[in-house]
């Protein structure tokens, strides 16, 4: 009676135990769909979390590939070799000056809702976006009113910049192009409209998004131009490289969507069947900073130098990056025409460091190993800087300060979040390190980079970590800038590259390969450029891609 | 009628239990030698773990060089454990010693004197007891920066509520008792009962009350160093995972990986069977039970 | 007097916990270091304005005290302001990952709950025997593993080497699963990060369980139900158990804050984009808003919690009734 119903519901909840336990094991089975998907892995720490437009696109991994997929911009950056500039919703354009420019636009494009894609959408555009957020403030697109924006017709635009722009590449780089109709009622904030259609009018259209989960992209059908082969992209995140690595192996991601993999992943993935490594040559650039603002040792030209000849290159390519890095010596990628390859090389010498700190008095007056300053008769010790969420340049910087310490000289380290380390890093003025990493993806149309090492005063506030003050590397620049004569802009840009590495406000480092793992088995057609197959400058891949025959 | 036992006798009564308890005293031998690991770590360990080794020995399985194998910047993991044990027992101690005695001070205060203090007291007992810890601690922790000093703090402060609770029950079940009575009556001062009489009570209670604080503040070192927030240049069990599960090769690296979480469990589990084994003494009628 | 006084005096200590915490959260996050606005805009070339608009956005333009106002006025709204890393107000982003967390956490203490009074109860009543002692000791095994660790443990096994398992995340990605094939594929999910929160809490059900009834057992309505001639294990359900379930009642409150913790650790280790989860990606951005705001969550929660746990408490032990 009472015994066996007590029976019955051990009996009873025993069963629904199983059934449960049966349904989780059943594990999953995807519908197997006809259609070619491309699918990208994520970190999550890299994943979009919402659509709205902002640092985010610009600033996360996530955001800086899939922007490019939905939207047009009006001409793009060309693949390897050459990273030519070519036409996208701009059919072509024209300029007398390099300060007023005309660019003549596509006349069949068409935005994801059917409307047609007009000049009026690239004034929009030019005008708002710069203004409603800081991030996309560029010295290219940087115009004083808007009355400089004439619409010459529905497909003609002409604008004149602040100031003029020579060189290689036209203005208004990288810029998304807005539908105005939709856009058109947030353009006093355009970061706060959600902007969950994401309408465009670029070859991919918005399927499904799930914040921090997934992008889900189809092809856009009715693309003006040269439409895509894949039917579907999808950006999954994972929880950490583990998970990723392993979706890779098993076939969920085709390949990695911006940082590539770890060097110590190289040979696993290399036994993995269908999976082939592609080690291209990184877009990022690694580099010490120097506070020239604090009043330590390393205001003194000889520290810095000796402190370059100090640090083994070699031995941190080879511990960090297990040999996948580059030396740099410049800003400039050493495969572009401007790179000047006569720069003053810092090779591991410590004996020649030691030497110079030497006869320029920085003796270890008492015996504790650690070099005195002649001004101060202090230990020189300084605050290495470092975001402890960069685990590589955390890497770096032990392997930096036990090198430098075996020349005399004594480094702390400083780890902090990453957002403090902007803050600090940003402002040198308040004195928060004595040198700090610094990276950065200047990419082949990189003269934004030399802000950095512009003078507080010339307009450098805000980009210049080092608070380098040379008012004579000011005008070099300024002359770069501004000269419309390829020739005589090399030479000025070999001039720049001479100062830095003499001067020493930054002292590149490395270049750190880009290890990029894919799959061989269903998809071919990846197009590899400077950091891989996919990030801020390459959106080949996605364009290229195709099922394998 | 039995005399009452002086403090030496209590002790040696107090061990014998403990060894005679079969949980006790495993716990004890694995705690003890865990402390004798962290002070001889030095000589134990084989090479300088700070410092990363040569470019070869990365990631290499373990092998007679290097018994738990090497992690992504070839430093021994087998060293790596060694000197982590220092940093738990550390915060475990020092976390522990501060809560219990902080506690133990609240507690007495409270209970003693009753009333108005009881109340202001407990009421603040109470508002931290509602906290959940540990979103608290990373809170604190993430504020005050990455360190092994800010975690001892941190953990204390989550702490010493539970202990403030239980010594006041004891003490107002204590102040009740004759002995007060008698010692009032003779005209001992508040002060002199409170710690000459009432204290030497609760000692007991003090230590088990350690002995699982040390337990919480192991684990909440463990947890905030491996979601980040502790010191990324100190050596700890925790920041071992931390970086492994950061790393991308953590499914690749189990000797990287296996060893800091079994080092934590035994640690803890140790502390836990000694805490057990003195609550079982502790209970009226045990040590009677075992023939004492 | 009596139940009517203590569920006042109950209440008005939650509401006096929950002003406290309110003031706590807003003193700890004023107190960190580093500007947050500047923390906002990787981008140094923020001009001087556009920080001063943000600063003025967020209102930390004003002394602290009217900061607080601000603080405490937003609240009453349910305002939690904006999520620095989001963009969007807190409480959407907060509320977009209760359900993944709730559903997380009741199946995991259902699940818990069950399993571990069972086997507490059987544990205490035959106390002192073989099995006593060995689930005694897998309790406290259990109990001593920090969830997140558990969590690597699983991931390691399950997910890698031998993969039944996902890697992590609630769904199969862009998958287009509807209904039935949804359900399963969240399950199949849930299972990992699911099991690695109930070891802790059987762990701890166990022990609870077991010492509460090893008390009761001593009581003396058992031995005169014995005496009675009435079957074990009758006495168990009838008797035994009923008693020392109260205990067990009162723990699960205070056991909040606890499951808190192994949410966060589990979340974290298995990707579930669950409120846990957010706690970590929030610190690991210096995002205060949120931080504060799941924060705020949480506390309350757990006072709600201990709050209802208190009122039932209250119904059921008579002896509360009759205090005056």
């Amino acid at each position: 009676m009472v015994g066996r119903k007590n029976k019955h519901t051990g009996l009873v909840v025993c069963l629904m135990g199983i059934c449960i336990l049966m349904l989780t094991f059943s594990g999953n089975v995807l519908a197997k769909s006809k259609k070619a998907r491309l699918s990208v892995g994520f970190t999550t720490e890299e994943a979009l979390a919402n659509l709205q437009t902002g640092e985010a696109w610009q600033y996360t991994e996530m955001g800086a590939v899939f922007w490019p997929l939905i939207y047009d911009q009006l001409w793009i950056l060309g693949p390897p070799p050459n990273y030519d500039p070519l036409p996208m919703l701009a059919t072509h354009w024209e300029t007398e000056d390099f300060q007023t420019w005309r660019f003549y636009l596509q006349k069949n494009a068409k935005f994801h809702d059917g409307k047609p894609v007009k000049a009026a959408d690239v004034a929009f555009t030019l005008w708002y976006l710069p203004k409603s957020d800081p991030s996309w403030d560029f010295p290219d697109n940087d115009i004083e009113s808007k009355k400089l924006i004439k619409l010459i017709d529905d497909y003609t635009i002409e604008f004149t910049l602040v100031n003029k722009w020579p060189g290689k590449y036209p203005p208004a780089s990288w810029m998304p192009i807005l539908p105005e109709h939709i856009w058109k009622p947030h353009k006093r904030k355009l970061t706060r409209f959600k902007n969950e259609k994401a309408i465009g009018s670029g070859p991919f259209k918005l399927k499904k998004f799930k914040g921090g989960e997934y992008i889900w992209m189809v092809k856009n059908e009715d693309y003006w131009g040269e439409k895509p082969y894949v039917d579907e992209v999808v950006f999954k995140s994972f929880g950490g490289q583990d998970a990723l690595n392993l979706a890779l192996k098993k076939g969920e991601v085709e390949f990695i969507g911006y940082n590539g993999a770890s060097p110590l992943s190289v040979e696993d993935f290399k036994k993995t069947k269908n999976v082939d490594v592609a080690v291209s040559p990184g877009i990022e650039l690694v580099w010490i900073a120097f506070n020239l603002h604090k009043k330590t040792a390393i205001q003194d030209k000889v520290v810095r130098q000796a402190i370059m000849y100090g640090v083994d290159r070699d031995r941190i390519i080879k511990m960090v990056y297990l040999g996948y890095a580059k030396p740099a010596d410049s800003f400039i990628y050493p495969e572009l025409p401007e790179h000047n390859p006569n720069l003053p090389q810092y090779d591991y010498n410590p004996e020649v460091a030691k030497k110079m700190l030497n006869d320029a008095g920085y003796v270890d007056k008492d015996g504790d190993g650690i070099r005195n300053d002649p001004k101060t008769g202090q230990d020189i010790v300084l605050e290495f800087l470092v975001p402890s969420d960069w685990p590589q340049e955390v890497k770096m910087a032990k392997l930096i300060r036990e090198q430098v310490k075996d020349i005399g000289i004594e480094v702390k380290m400083k780890v902090v979040d990453l957002d403090t380390y902007y803050e600090f890093i940003y402002t040198p003025m308040d004195d928060k390190f004595d040198l700090s990493i610094s990276a950065e993806e200047p990419g082949p149309n990189g003269s934004w980079i030399w802000e950095f090492v512009r003078s507080f005063e010339g307009g450098g506030k805000g980009w210049n970590q080092s608070y380098y003050n040379n008012p004579k590397f000011d005008a070099f620049l300024e002359s770069y800038l501004t000269e419309t004569d390829l020739a005589k802009r090399k030479e000025f840009a070999y001039k720049l590259q001479e100062i830095i590495a003499e001067d020493l406000p930054c002292a590149l480092l490395v270049r750190p390969d880009l290890i990029g793992p894919y799959r061989t088995d269903k998809l071919e057609g990846h197009v590899e450029a400077m950091g891989g197959f996919s990030n801020w400058i390459n959106s080949w891949s996605y364009f290229k891609i195709k099922p394998k025959e | 009628m039995r005399r009452l036992l002086n403090q030496t006798e209590k002790l040696k009564l107090f061990f014998k239990l403990l060894f005679g308890h079969r949980m006790g005293l495993s716990g004890f031998s694995i705690i003890l030698l865990f402390m004798f690991v962290s002070v001889f770590a030095p000589l134990l360990a084989t090479v300088d773990p700070s410092r990363s080794g040569e470019f070869e020995n990365i990631l290499l399985s373990p092998s007679s060089q290097f018994w738990f194998g090497t992690d992504d910047l070839a430093r021994d993991v087998w060293s790596q454990i060694l000197y982590g044990a220092r940093v738990s027992l550390t915060v475990g101690f020092i976390a522990a010693f501060i809560t219990v005695v902080t506690g133990t001070l609240v507690g007495l205060v409270a209970g003693y004197y009753g009333k108005l203090a009881e109340e202001l007291l407990m009421r603040i007992v109470d508002f931290f007891m509602m906290l959940p810890e540990l979103p608290l601690m990373i809170v604190l922790a993430a504020v005050l920066g990455p360190s092994m000093w800010n975690i001892i703090f941190v953990v204390s402060l989550v702490s010493w509520p539970t202990t403030a609770r239980v010594v006041r029950s004891q003490v107002l079940s204590l102040k009740e008792r004759p002995f007060v009575e008698a010692s009032r009556c003779i005209g001992a001062g508040n002060v002199k009962l409170m710690f000459g009489e009432i204290l030497p009570n609760v000692v007991p209670l003090m230590f088990a009350q350690a002995v699982i604080m040390i337990t919480e503040a192991i684990y909440a070192e463990a947890v905030l160093s491996f979601l980040g927030l502790g010191d990324p240049t100190s050596i700890s069990w925790g920041m071992m995972l931390h970086f492994a599960f950061e790393s991308g090769v953590m499914a690749r690296a189990l000797w990287w990986v296996m060893p800091p979480i079994f080092s934590i469990v035994a640690l803890i589990v140790s502390f836990s069977l000694l805490g057990t084994a003195i609550s079982d003494i502790l209970e009226p009628g045990y040590k009677e039970q075992k023939g004492y | 007097m009596g139940l009517r006084g203590f569920i006042f005096r109950k209440i008005v200590a939650a509401c006096l916990t929950i002003a406290a915490i309110v003031c706590v959260n807003f003193v700890i996050f004023r107190m960190a270091p580093g500007d947050p606005i500047r923390m906002m805009f990787r981008d140094p070339r923020v001009s001087a304005e556009n920080l001063q608009l943000m600063k003025e956005k967020f209102g930390l333009d004003k002394p602290l005290s009217g900061q607080f106002v601000a603080y405490v006025k937003g609240l009453t709204r349910g305002d939690l302001g904006l999520s620095f890393s989001h963009r969007r107000p807190v409480l959407e982003v907060i509320a977009e990952k209760i359900p993944p967390t709730l559903l997380l956490v009741i199946s995991a203490l259902i699940i818990a709950v069950f399993l571990g009074v069972v086997l507490g109860a059987l544990a205490g009543w035959r106390s002192g025997t073989r099995f006593d002692t060995f689930i005694l000791t897998a309790s406290l095994t259990m109990y001593s593993i920090p969830t997140f660790a558990l969590g690597i443990i699983f991931l390691l096994i399950f997910a890698y080497h031998i993969a039944i398992f996902p890697l992590g995340g609630i769904v199969t990605p862009a998958s287009g699963f509807e209904g039935f094939e949804l359900v399963r594929d969240v399950l199949w999910h849930m299972f990992l990060p699911a099991i690695s929160i109930v070891i802790w809490y059987v762990g701890e059900y166990v022990l609870l369980t077991r010492s509460s009834m090893i008390d009761v057992m001593g009581q003396e309505y058992i031995t005169t139900a014995r005496a009675k001639g009435l079957k074990n294990f009758r006495i168990l359900k009838r008797h035994a158990l009923r008693n020392a379930m109260l205990p067990v009642v009162t723990i699960t409150g205070v056991n909040l804050g606890f499951a808190v913790a192994g949410v966060i650790e589990a979340e974290t280790v298995f990707s579930w984009p669950g409120v846990g989860r957010l706690v970590y990606d929030a610190v690991s951005k210096r995002d205060y808003p949120l931080l504060q705001g799941v924060f705020l969550l949480f506390a309350f929660s757990v006072v709600a919690a201990n709050l209802i746990i208190d009122l039932v408490y209250g119904y059921i032990d008579p002896r509360i009734k009759v205090r005056s």
